[in-house]
């Protein structure tokens, strides 16, 4: 693996290399290392690659609109933007740092280390969010102890930081957190919600946390217990917090699998209002990694792997569904419920028609694979 | 880290023998290299014996063992040289190692039948442990509850996904490993045995001499011949072969071998050009050497393998071919050792003429009357039994071997060969009942075959598997798997992934009769240490 990633990476090397000493003749340095800062107003979508950058994209052109470079190194590239629209944090260097960066300038300006010693290893299974008003980070980490001829897995704990406590950022507060939380969003009310066993609502104060949506623990009559993974917190412009579960229920009085109808759906939660819901929207025929809902059709539902499909939720059907040239995992919809964006695998977003599923571009990103970046869409 | 050469590993192992000095196995060696190199991460718990924290209460095989010392050269920074961790393998194999009986279930594993189809009575032991690699590999090891423990720390802390996964996500997985799998593998894996006190005290027999074996295989069939072992100082060996196959054709080869355990013989040879490799069991009376031999690059091509050793009580192997058609004649050969002059092939089935005869094989002309009884029957060479002889008027039908079997793509510039599959053609009769699949069906043996593949199902036709997967050879029944990577003529660039029927045409005289297998040809195993 490593030998793999060590030749891309030290072919950006050469050509930044390149392009900084052409650049140093004319505008100088410092510019082409920050690239332009975001325009107010305007509409961008952010995510990262290997070998180890961050793209804003511009989506009024659909074009790269600038890259910056990622301390560390790549993995996973989970990404959640903050509420200033300016800074994006990024869970990276295979699992252990969450870094800030403003994208006006690349500036890297937070980075904590998830492991809280030198025993200790640590991932973030991609959960981590922002409080409403952005002054705080929370994550939830799984420590090992790694003793000197033994490991001792320890308890998740979702651990609280300050935004502005810089680049060796501690956590304020440490709570223990349920095991499994992967996405998370913030609720309005300062409610943070967890999506792990069931999706959980947790008191960032307390710790005290409580089921908001079952999801393991449902009790639906005829339904077997959903499976549920979702590892992208897709931020909407509804600010639905939105996670695709796939089920099977059963014919009326029977307990037959293979007479069972198998559905997808999905669990929201709006984090505005906190309201939640749990809805089939589907027959099960095939996977979606993400699923998401068009900002201005509620009832219509995207979903993407291998094939782009949009579903009636009301009606349950599936309205239509695009052929893809590779599979994608994040699917995410501009403001205006126009435009659907597709990234994750490879370096291509790829840009469909929200309506008629139509192919109309695909933006190629310097680099190589997204992996399981989060693409996220907002106004600066 | 990946990239790491576990296959590089598994040679060295085999290897052993070739470069390791006699007196480099010695245990205070071995000694010596843990409290020089160990002691960074283990504790020394007793001076004499030696006894170290973690390594001192596990049993493994010596695959176990290599795994173990390879993963600590990888991840933790240990720092020897591939002598010196020869020299640990053969120290712990041997100190704490598995009794036979103890690996009895799971050499399959050991012998590299990656084919092979798992299955377990405890649901948790296959969800929880078998979902990830093989359950043989768990089965292969002995530790008490503390260790279990360890082990379930080590795979949460290494892998922290894994509880993220399908089969882990919908339980509390966790809790289950530890309150649940701990306690059942300490009482079916436990570090104490009987069986390991008493192979203990065994007098382990020296494997030199010369032994008679016959062997299986697909594409060449039955083999025979001899297999002659020297050596045995330090438990290291070299070894020859020199026999045919059923179409007279020469097996041929040499190489070294190291036997672990008192019991657990590993060889390297080069036989015919090919570098192959031999995993066998050496039975408590040291008469038997049984397992697989097998290509070290390519293992799914090998054969099942058997040996009696010369002078040892008169033991008939096999009767190649083993069967016979009611109302016809035919050449048998005999192999086994100490085959006397009095052959009996039983009622009904007479020797016509003596063709050959040596120390290792009796071949005869035998003729099988019409009303000679239908089935396996014993067969004796004097003293020597031990083999069967299955007598057939009809092939009923045809099974195809293995019915289920994974083939995967390689090659094509990446790091992994491709892994190919090879299928026989396995004749039954359907018994007193004429009903297939039922207790009284009598297995005749394999029989010639032309083969082909077709789509297993529609979406198979529609991605049109058959011409992207790979070729299928009429005549051997071998699959050769297409290239690895993306492939732009197919759909989304996919790659050479497919579902197939494998299907066997014989005929059994006029009669036609038809098989169908299934093969998936999928994806390079990426991580692919000595136990799957």
């Amino acid at each position: 693996m490593r030998k793999r990633t060590m030749l891309p990476r030290s072919m950006t090397m050469m050509l930044t290399t390149l392009t900084l000493g052409l650049t140093t003749l004319s505008s100088g340095l410092a510019v082409a290392a920050k690239g332009p800062a975001l325009q107010s107003g305007n509409e961008y979508m952010v995510v990262a690659n290997y070998p180890n950058q961050l793209h804003v994209l511009d989506l009024q052109t659909d074009t790269v609109y600038k890259s910056c470079d990622m301390p560390g190194r790549f993995g996973p590239g989970a990404l959640q933007v903050a509420p200033d629209n300016k800074t994006a944090y990024i869970l990276n260097n295979g699992y252990e740092d969450i870094y800030g960066v403003d994208m006006d300038t690349c500036e890297v300006i937070f980075h904590a280390e998830m492991a809280q010693s030198y025993k200790e290893r640590t991932k973030t299974m991609y959960a981590f969010a922002l409080s409403y008003d952005g002054k705080e980070l929370y994550a939830v980490q799984n420590p090992t102890l790694m003793e000197r001829d033994h490991y001792v897995v320890q308890p998740t704990r979702l651990a609280v930081y300050n935004t502005d406590a810089g680049l060796d950022a501690k956590p304020t507060r440490m709570l223990p957190s349920p095991r499994l939380v992967t996405a998370m969003q913030m609720g309005k009310d300062g409610g943070l919600y967890m999506a792990g066993a069931d999706i959980y609502k947790m008191d960032v104060h307390s710790g005290e946390y409580e089921v908001a949506v079952p999801s393991r623990n449902w009790q639906r009559e005829r339904y077997v217990q959903p499976d549920v993974l979702n590892v992208w917190a897709v931020q909407t412009p509804t600010q639905d917090f939105t996670i695709l579960y796939t089920t099977a229920r059963f014919q009326e009085g029977s307990e037959d699998l293979n007479t069972a109808d198998w559905l997808y759906g999905y669990f929201n939660i709006n984090l505005v209002t906190g309201a939640t819901e749990t809805k089939d929207f589907g027959p099960l025929t095939e996977i979606y990694f993400t699923g998401t809902r068009n900002p201005k059709d509620p009832n219509i539902m995207y979903g993407v792997l291998n094939r782009l499909a949009k579903y009636d939720i009301d009606k349950q059907t599936l309205l239509n569904a695009a052929e893809l040239d590779h599979s994608y995992y994040c699917v995410t919809v501009n403001h205006s419920g126009s435009k659907v964006y597709l990234a994750g695998t490879h370096n291509h977003v790829a840009v469909f028609d929200a309506d008629s599923l139509e192919h109309l571009n695909t933006i190629e990103l310097p680099g190589g694979d997204m992996s399981t970046t989060t693409a996220q869409v907002f106004i600066r | 880290m990946k990239n790491f050469k576990l296959p590089r590993l598994t040679g060295g192992l085999l290897l052993a023998g070739v470069i390791l000095p006699v007196s480099a196995v010695q245990a205070a060696d071995a000694e010596a290299i843990i409290q020089t190199k160990c002691m960074a991460c283990h504790t020394q718990e007793q001076a004499e014996p030696l006894e170290m924290s973690r390594m001192s209460h596990q049993r493994k095989t010596p695959e176990g063992w290599l795994m173990t010392i390879a993963r600590m050269q990888v991840m933790h920074g240990l720092d020897v040289s591939d002598e010196e961790r020869r020299t640990l393998v053969k120290y712990f194999a041997d100190k704490q190692g598995l009794a036979p009986e103890e690996t009895a279930g799971a050499r399959y594993a050991l012998e590299r039948r990656l084919n092979t189809m798992e299955s377990f009575e405890s649901a948790n032991f296959e969800q929880m442990c078998a979902r990830c690699h093989s359950g043989a590999r768990v089965e292969l090891q002995r530790r008490p509850a503390e260790e279990w423990k360890h082990l379930v720390n080590f795979h949460l802390g290494q892998w922290p996904s894994l509880e993220y996964q399908a089969q882990a996500r919908d339980r509390d997985w966790m809790g289950l490993a530890f309150k649940q799998m701990v306690p059942e593998l300490a009482s079916n894996f436990p570090l104490q045995s009987a069986s390991w006190d008493n192979w203990q005290k065994v007098t382990k027999v020296p494997v030199s001499g010369s032994w008679s074996f016959s062997a299986q295989m697909p594409v060449k069939g039955d083999a025979r011949g001899v297999m002659t072992i020297t050596g045995g100082k330090g438990d290291q060996y070299q070894v020859s072969i020199d026999g045919e196959y059923a179409d007279g054709s020469a097996l041929k080869g040499s190489g070294t071998a190291i036997v672990y355990t008192g019991y657990e013989w590993r060889a390297n040879l080069t036989v015919d050009g090919v570098k192959m490799r031999q995993v066998f069991a050496l039975s408590a009376d040291g008469a038997e050497l049984t397992g697989r031999m097998f290509e070290t690059i390519h293992d799914e091509a090998g054969m099942d393998f058997a040996a009696v050793r010369s002078g040892s009580s008169p033991t008939l192997l096999s009767v190649q071919p083993e069967f016979i058609r009611a109302g016809s004649t035919q050449v048998l050969t005999l192999v086994g050792t100490g085959l006397g002059k009095q052959i009996s092939l039983g009622d009904g089935v007479s020797v016509v003429s003596e063709i050959y005869r040596d120390d290792n094989k009796v071949v005869v002309q035998a003729t099988a009357n019409n009303k000679a009884q239908l089935g396996p029957r014993n067969v004796d060479a004097g003293k020597a039994t031990g083999a069967t002889l299955n007598v057939y008027n009809n092939v009923d039908r045809i099974n195809v071997v293995p019915s289920f079997a994974v083939a995967r793509v390689g090659g094509n510039g990446g790091s992994t060969p491709k892994y190919n599959a090879y299928f026989q053609a396995e004749a039954w009769m359907n018994g007193a009942d004429g009903q297939p699949d039922t207790a009284d069906d009598m297995r005749i043996g394999y029989v010639p075959a032309k083969w082909h593949v077709e789509p297993f199902n529609e979406q198979a036709a529609v991605d049109r598997d058959v011409h992207f997967t790979g070729r299928m050879d009429e005549k051997t029944g071998v699959f050769t798997t297409a290239g690895a990577g993306p492939n732009p003529e197919r759909r989304m660039s996919t790659n050479n992934a497919g579902n197939l029927k494998v299907i066997a045409d014989v005929m059994d005289g006029d009669k036609a009769l038809s098989a169908e297998g299934q093969m998936i040809v999928t994806v390079q195993r990426w991580n692919n240490p000595p136990l799957p």
